[in-house]
């Protein structure tokens, strides 16, 4: 027993230690960002700001017209949810298709792109430009929603969840007179709830933090969104640490807010995609 | 919100085929998984290979590519008077060494915060949510956040470490930072994944272990690390990968600074194929070829290896 107290002791030692590390660079972002730029480099090191202003805040969302944050925000948000929206219908439909429908060659095409995830993004990197362009979508919003519904790992997390629902349901169903349709809408889509919530929570988060994508098809400074738009942002604040901390915390604000009511759902879905591979 | 709008396109689609009658070819599974197929093939696949054949143009990503063969391998592999050569050489060095530095630190770190939640010590929720959150966070979001710190003049690290040190524009220092940040960021997934694997382990084992006498250590090497070999394999194989697109970092940190001595393959390719003056995106085509080659290399030998043990 005393073995395990030592353990025990030790080992939250260690986390406390982790932990400063880990809350340092929150604190020291949160509180520069109420610190006026003279406090900073007058008496820059208090942890709490002598004087709180929020002045910074408005300086980084409203006045800085090469530097539009709250523009940026508002096209991360407009990108980032229409993503969502449109993975969660497209990946339902496929998942169920690869799931519950019979049709030739399902297998085949269904490991065909398993097998393409192992295949480097990088590479399509340039011709997806060259699509992007060809198609009119740059600085449109179009060019960072489409683009990343063509993904194939969530198909695979929802088409996994699906098996595990007993074919049973379908067939009584099927039996009442349901057609497919009616299953997939009726039945099915109520029952993967979880899994889509785990989609919906990472595709929203992926799709507000890309930042080399974005950045290559937005160099329209008003379309753009905020992660590719806080590289100009830090050119712009290089000296200026109160506005550019102020443009960080902005950023990471809804990502933040989004995790803190879902926790549960981050975590479970961790397993869940590795708990399958494993 | 977001399923009843979608209830209600299908239920539309419901009643129009319940009206065109029964049996005949069976379409509908296409309606299911053709929607992703056709994004798939437009976004995914069409400029995957694309994007290896143009490796093997001249394309400025304007005009028709036109084939050069293996011009542009032969340029960036071989001909040690080009720059492309020295990008090549110098990016890809950086991007190993940037894998090599990170992969292990972003395994064993979480595996030790993992380990040590395992004890279930008061804050544990507090604890994990900590350590999780960066992983939440964009890489610009978090690289300002470090620039600041790590800042000669005005960072909060030299103040309390009472030094000057040029943290990101002297080595080994730009080297130290662009890895402490990386853990810093992204180690908080493979945590999770880690402390579920760990919850998993029967307490039996340990347990018995004890009356045959095992040391902690041992019980770790001899019980915890095969339990987990499978979450192991699986996060060894994500994070190199992850790790191999390294861009953000060194981009918005050291600039790929001093000297060159963190510019990465990533950094190359973008600049060819996106930056100022003529695209040459022929060239970055070939990089990036070759940066998915190693990639896909480096997964199998890591799979072969840890797969092997059984």
């Amino acid at each position: 027993m005393g073995k395990k107290r030592v353990t025990k002791f030790v080992s939250l030692i260690f986390l406390l230690f982790m932990a400063i590390i880990w809350i340092v660079p929150l604190l020291y972002t949160v509180t520069s960002s109420f610190k006026s730029e003279d406090d900073i480099q007058s008496s820059a090191f208090t942890i709490l700001p002598i004087h709180w202003v929020i002045g910074n805040y408005q300086d980084v969302l409203f006045e800085n017209t090469s530097a539009p944050v709250a523009k940026w925000f508002m096209n991360s948000l407009i990108i980032s949810v229409s993503q969502t929206v449109l993975v969660l219908a497209i990946v339902s439909l496929a998942g169920f298709g690869y799931s519950r429908m019979k049709f030739k060659g399902r297998n085949a095409i269904f490991l065909f792109l398993m097998a393409t995830m192992m295949f480097p993004a990088v590479v399509n990197l340039i011709p997806l430009y060259k699509i992007i362009d060809s198609l009119g979508w740059v600085n449109n919003y179009l060019a960072a929603i489409v683009p990343g519904t063509a993904g194939v790992f969530n198909i695979f997390l929802v088409r996994q969840f699906m098996q595990g629902i007993p074919k049973d349901f379908d067939e009584s169903a099927r039996v009442d007179g349901a057609s497919d349709f009616q299953i997939f809408s009726k039945l099915i889509l109520p029952l993967i709830r979880p899994v889509l919530t785990v989609v919906a929570l990472f595709t929203f988060t992926a799709s507000w933090n890309d930042f080399l994508w974005p950045s290559i098809v937005f160099n329209d400074v008003e379309k753009m969104p905020i992660t590719p738009g806080l590289q100009l942002l830090q050119g712009m604040y290089a000296l200026d640490v109160a506005h550019a901390l102020t443009g960080a915390l902005v950023a990471i604000v809804p990502t933040f807010i989004l995790y803190l009511f879902t926790q549960k759902y981050f975590m479970e879905s961790l397993s869940l995609s590795s708990g399958v591979k494993g | 919100m977001i399923n009843t709008g979608v209830n209600k396109e299908l239920n539309m689609s419901a009643v129009i085929e319940k009206n065109s009658g029964k049996k005949r070819f069976n379409l509908s599974p296409y309606l299911y998984i053709g929607p992703h197929l056709i994004l798939f093939a437009i976004f995914f696949l069409f400029p995957t290979l694309y994007g290896i054949y143009i490796s093997f143009t001249n394309w400025d990503l304007i005009g028709d590519p036109e084939f050069v063969g293996l011009a542009n391998y032969k340029e960036i592999l071989f001909n040690h008077e080009s720059t492309f050569y020295d990008q090549l050489h110098n990016g890809l060095g950086n991007t190993f060494k940037f894998v090599l530095f990170t992969v292990p630190a972003c395994i064993i770190v979480p595996l030790l915060l993992a380990a040590g939640l395992n004890t279930r010590p008061k804050g544990l929720k507090f604890f994990q949510a900590l350590f999780y959150m960066p992983t939440l966070f964009s890489v610009s979001a978090v690289m300002i956040v470090f620039s600041m710190l790590f800042s000669v003049s005005f960072g909060p690290i030299n103040h309390f470490l009472n030094v000057e040190t040029n943290w990101l524009s002297t080595q080994p220092y730009a080297w130290i930072t662009l890895v402490v940040v990386t853990i810093w960021w992204s180690i908080g997934a493979n945590m999770i994944i880690y402390q579920a694997a760990l919850n998993g382990i029967s307490r039996d084992l340990y347990e018995a272990a004890s009356i045959d006498g095992a040391s902690s250590i041992q019980k770790f090497f001899r019980i915890t690390l095969p339990s987990i070999r499978a979450q192991i394999l699986y996060t060894v194989v994500i994070t190199t990968i992850a790790q191999f697109n390294v861009y953000g970092q060194p981009l918005m940190l050291t600039k790929g600074g001093p000297t060159s001595s963190t510019s990465v393959l990533l950094m190359y390719i973008q600049q060819n194929a996106f930056g100022s003056g003529i695209s040459i995106a022929g060239i970055g085509s070939a990089m990036a070829v070759i940066l998915g080659l190693c990639i896909m290399v480096v997964s199998a030998i890591q799979f072969f290896f840890l797969r092997q043990r059984d």
